[in-house]
């Protein structure tokens, strides 16, 4: 078996969440080369951003992608209180950073839990999913809901916690975090995990910085990048972190700093509950938005998100542009791909944890 | 006449055909709720695999452009016969005797090649690239466990055809006459290397974690199975439940036949089913992931290769 043949994986594939079409030359059980098509399911998000008011884009925006359904509005509303000169008030930033790492140990402890299916280990999947769970929960007594969590408005936040909600978030924080570092070693030491995920898909730190990676795939291969400590938005700057970052490149050290980066989100909530002082959580009076543009940035789960808006005078965007963090990450998937199995392509794929609609919108 | 007679019936009826596959389903569904408790699921009821066959025997078939109609629909067919025969030739201790009719460990030995075939051939006939695949991943892993179990079949042989006078006694009725009067050889550690050997052989011809890997639903989409869909698919569903009841008998009848006779014996047979399938593939399943193909042809090859070779030497030095 020496000749090459193409093997379709997807737009729909049992192990890809999402639509996305790998044209994949084999040899044998050997990948040869890749060729992706995308765009199954674009939507024109960004030019019904046009057609709506800001505060309507706010909840569209929202509904962007499920997984960085807060890192969405949350960029969106930075950008706009940049042009139109808000400043939001401290709590608000606080809240903002509890929003955002709430739906980030979610979203990782997700990602890490679809690689054990993948290899076939079904109760460690249940098992970082029962732990997610948790997560789960706190959003829908937090926020009221599972995914979207509608956290945020033009100049703060919609959402606060009263002393009540505050001991139960500390509680919950306390809970998971001894299941998150159980998680973390069983992910160090199965050997499952260890003869499937090590040495895999492996990517060199040139190669991603000659790709311009972002979040936890650059990471992975040792790039010392983070948005929230590169450029702090919020109250990332007020919090004491450490960037977590990886040295062997391969799908294994992807998935070990999204698991660290859960362990640093949970400590992030415990500052967050601690030091967030008393206060508004919105600015009063949305003053006129004037004719500008600007640019933010964030740390979405998946990496770095950036916010492009002009606007114009009126009370809709000129124009909204938004570069997701998979947009970067995927272009690394050919390298990661080659030399390596068959079995490996669902693994690889989602090592940098695709989000298809957030990118093709 | 009646021979023949008995022998449809057996292979039709019992312990073949209709019990081999409820038998096979019931294990199944035990499995499966086993799993699911492990997980801290809920579960399927025990008779969903029953459910299952039922509603596949309702839907359509498709079969695929370019795919041969005529191969492609045979060869379930082919799959469910050959484990009604081979269930039909596995003695239950006090209860049923291996028929002479249809041949002795040798015949039974090919049989449980045909499922592997079958699905190769149906996965190369349904023509789709991931059953390509899944034909290659089969094809390497039977041969990486078809050799070690039959060094395991032979230590055995030799060790009871040796005692009988001969070299070699290839009919299961004399190894489970023999291992009633001499002691099973589940507790004989002369034959642990086999036993091993064969515990690492069922897995593996099973399709079970850690090797699931030609039917791997996240890797090549459940491989040759992947185009069928309605009856013919319930047909492999029925194979494989099968298969499930005649390999695990198979286990039985080589290191632990040890039973009373008549109902007693049969229920014995049916628990010590449902012992392994819980202990073996329920805990497997869901304790381990999957293998790569690479991993796992290396692995069958070297170990159940080594243990086998080894109960052969020891067997063949001792006795």
């Amino acid at each position: 078996m020496t000749t090459t043949y193409k093997l379709p994986v997807g737009p729909l594939h049992v192990a890809l969440e999402e639509p996305m079409y790998f044209k994949i030359d084999v040899q044998g059980e050997t990948i040869a080369g890749l060729d992706i098509t995308a765009g199954h399911v674009h939507r024109g998000i960004e030019y019904l951003t046009m057609n709506r008011n800001f505060i309507q884009n706010i909840t569209l925006l929202e509904r962007v992608c499920s997984l960085c359904s807060n890192s969405h509005p949350t960029t969106f509303c930075m950008a706009l209180e940049q042009i139109a000169g808000i400043d939001i008030p401290p709590r608000a930033e606080f809240l903002r950073v509890i929003a955002d790492e709430t739906k980030r140990v979610s979203s990782n402890l997700f990602n890490v839990a679809i690689l054990a299916h993948i290899v076939g280990f079904d109760t460690l999947f249940m098992h970082v999913m029962e732990t997610r769970e948790i997560m789960q929960d706190v959003k829908e007594t937090i926020f009221g809901n599972r995914m979207d969590l509608a956290a945020n408005c033009i100049g703060g936040v919609r959402f606060d916690l009263d002393t009540e909600r505050k001991s139960y978030l500390g509680a919950q924080i306390d809970r998971v975090i001894p299941l998150v570092g159980k998680i973390h070693k069983l992910y160090l030491t199965d050997r499952t995990i260890l003869s499937r995920a090590r040495g895999v898909g492996v990517l060199s730190k040139s190669d991603a910085l000659e790709l311009a990676l972002v979040g936890p795939v650059a990471r992975g291969s040792g790039v010392e990048y983070d948005v929230r400590k590169k450029a702090p938005y919020a109250a990332y700057d007020q919090l004491d972190f450490e960037v977590v970052t990886g040295s062997d490149g391969d799908v294994w050290s992807r998935a070990l700093v999204r698991i660290q980066e859960a362990e640093v989100a949970l400590d992030l909530l415990r500052q967050c509950l601690q030091k967030m002082p008393e206060g508004p959580i919105c600015a009063s009076l949305l003053p006129e938005v004037p004719a500008g543009e600007a640019i933010a940035k964030s740390e979405a789960p998946r990496g770095e998100l950036i916010y492009y808006l002009r606007t114009n005078g009126s009370d809709r965007p000129a124009r909204l542009k938004w570069r997701v963090p998979s947009y970067m990450n995927w272009s690394a998937l050919p390298l990661m791909m080659k030399g390596n199995k068959i079995g490996d392509i669902p693994m690889i794929v989602n090592s940098i944890d695709p989000c298809i609609s957030c990118t093709e919108r | 006449m009646p021979e023949t007679l008995k022998l449809i019936f057996q292979v039709l009826v019992f312990p073949g055909g209709l019990f081999a596959l409820c038998l096979g389903l019931c294990l199944k569904g035990f499995e499966r709720r086993i799993r699911a408790r492990l997980q801290r699921r809920v579960g399927p009821p025990l008779l969903q695999p029953f459910f299952d066959l039922a509603k596949l025997a309702r839907k359509d078939t498709t079969i695929p452009e370019g795919a041969p109609a005529c191969l492609f629909s045979a060869l379930p067919f082919a799959g469910v016969c050959s484990m009604a025969i081979a269930a039909a030739m596995i003695p239950i201790t006090g209860v049923h005797l291996a028929p002479a009719g249809l041949g002795d460990i040798l015949v039974l030995f090919y049989l449980l090649a045909i499922p592997a075939i079958v699905l190769m051939l149906a996965g190369s006939a349904s023509g789709s690239p991931f059953s390509a695949i899944a034909f290659s991943r089969e094809l390497s892993i039977m041969m990486a466990y078809e050799g070690p179990i039959l060094l395991v079949i032979l230590t055995i042989a030799i060790r009871v055809g040796v005692s009988q006078g001969g070299w070699i006694a290839l009919s299961l009725n004399d190894i489970i006459a023999y291992q009633q009067r001499y002691g099973a050889f589940l507790f004989d550690p002369v034959m642990w290397p086999a036993l091993l050997a064969f515990l690492v052989f069922f897995p593996a011809n099973l399709g079970v974690a850690p090797f699931d890997i030609p039917e791997a639903e996240s890797e090549v989409l459940d491989g040759p199975l992947l185009e069928y869909s309605g009856p013919l698919l319930g047909l492999f569903k029925m194979m494989s439940a099968m298969k499930a009841g005649v390999v695990i008998g198979l286990g039985i009848a080589l290191f632990y036949p040890n039973a009373p006779g008549g109902a007693l014996g049969l229920m014995c047979f049916v628990l010590k089913c449902f012992v392994v399938s819980s202990l073996g593939v329920a805990v497997l399943r869901t304790s381990m992931g999957r293998m790569r193909i690479d991993q796992a042809f290396r692995f069958l090859v070297i170990w159940p290769g080594i243990l086998g070779l080894v109960s052969l030497v020891v067997v063949l030095w001792r006795y």
